[in-house]
């Protein structure tokens, strides 16, 4: 099997370009970053982040094939040759495909991504229906892989002040929150033309999420949240 | 949260326009071709009716602020230079504003002999 992929070390490098490697034994049920540890024993210099090779700890998100995704949860066999595969797009590359998360966690941290409560806290544990539980279902899971919101346009035009679907996505776990006491407070901080509004429901975060969540549905959410705070 | 709220202003607008240009654009359309031609008097009649001409009104007052909430979206993502956009932004105002002016000279001029 055929593979072009990125390679680019900043500090040696005067620009990246791409490296073909070719992959002889490909064994039934391979997923890409299978593929990856392999080609890394061809060439040591190639450099990924992975880890617990499940699609739980969203280390090996890259831009597969022109999508984002997971390397551990995608199979050879779904992949058209040659299978190109790059860094997540519009944040920096610390070198090949791995790429800097700092703005994505800067904008993850800005959203308070834990619960904020203004009452005395109860003397045993947050008691909560599982009607209301159920609502978290859906924003919960997300693993922060960062594949949403390197997939989004609104994202690249502002990187630095729209929050992104994986931060937004969290605004909302925090809204949707029973427990959670800081709703107008949270709504507050995502006002003004950027930090929410830039989405503009194109819905690549949709698209691309490896574990099937919406952050576009929960956008939306929060607007209408906004509304009604507002009425 | 306060009304003057930027972000969320400018959608609700948006939405808000987009609603009723929608809805009186289907009724336009309807109207169109369940009725016969029509000649330049009747059209004149037709528009000097004060409910018809608030409505058309309205169809452009949503039309002109959607383009102005959509174009300064488009402008947001696309222009980052402040100043340049700023001077983008100011051209675009003055267009929609004349257009509006000229829009509602139209509108009123069925109302002079």
């Amino acid at each position: 099997m055929r593979f072009r992929i990125y390679r680019y070390q900043p500090e040696v490098d005067n620009k990246p370009r791409m490296q073909e490697y070719v992959l002889e034994e490909i064994q039934p049920g391979m997923m890409l970053r299978d593929a990856l540890l392999k080609l890394r024993e061809q060439d040591e210099t190639l450099v990924f982040r992975h880890s617990c090779g499940e699609g739980v700890c969203g280390s090996d998100a890259m831009n597969i094939n022109g999508q984002n995704g997971l390397a551990c949860l995608t199979p050879l066999s779904n992949l058209k040759e040659p299978v190109e595969v790059r860094p997540l797009p519009g944040i920096p590359v610390v070198r090949d495909l791995v790429v800097d998360m700092s703005q994505f966690f800067y904008h993850y941290r800005a959203v308070k991504p834990y619960l904020k409560v203004h009452d005395p806290e109860p003397e045993v544990e947050f008691l909560q229906s599982p009607q209301q539980r159920e609502k978290l279902d859906g924003l919960y899971e997300c693993i922060l892989c960062g594949c949403c919101t390197t997939a989004c346009p609104s994202f690249w035009w502002n990187p630095d002040k729209f929050r992104g679907p994986a931060a937004l996505l969290q605004a909302y776990r925090f809204l949707a929150d029973s427990r959670d006491q800081a709703t107008t407070e949270r709504l507050e901080d995502l006002e003004g033309p950027y930090r929410m509004f830039r989405c503009h429901t194109i819905m690549n975060c949709v698209n691309v999420c490896p574990k099937g969540l919406n952050p576009t549905a929960a956008i939306n959410n929060i607007k209408k949240l906004m509304v009604k705070d507002m009425i | 949260m306060t009304f003057r709220a930027q972000g969320m202003r400018a959608w609700l607008v948006q939405r808000l326009s987009a609603v009723y240009l929608a809805v009186f654009l289907i009724a336009v359309v309807i109207w169109y071709f369940s009725t016969g031609e029509y000649s330049y008097d009747q059209w004149r009649h037709l528009v000097g009716h004060p409910l018809v001409n608030v409505a058309l009104a309205l169809c452009f007052i949503a039309l002109l602020v959607h383009a102005w909430v959509g174009m300064r979206d488009v402008l947001v993502d696309y222009v980052p230079a402040m100043g340049l956009r700023f001077f983008i932004l100011i051209g675009i105002a003055a267009t929609l504003v004349a257009m509006g002016v000229w829009t509602a000279l139209l509108l009123m001029s069925v109302f002079s002999p």
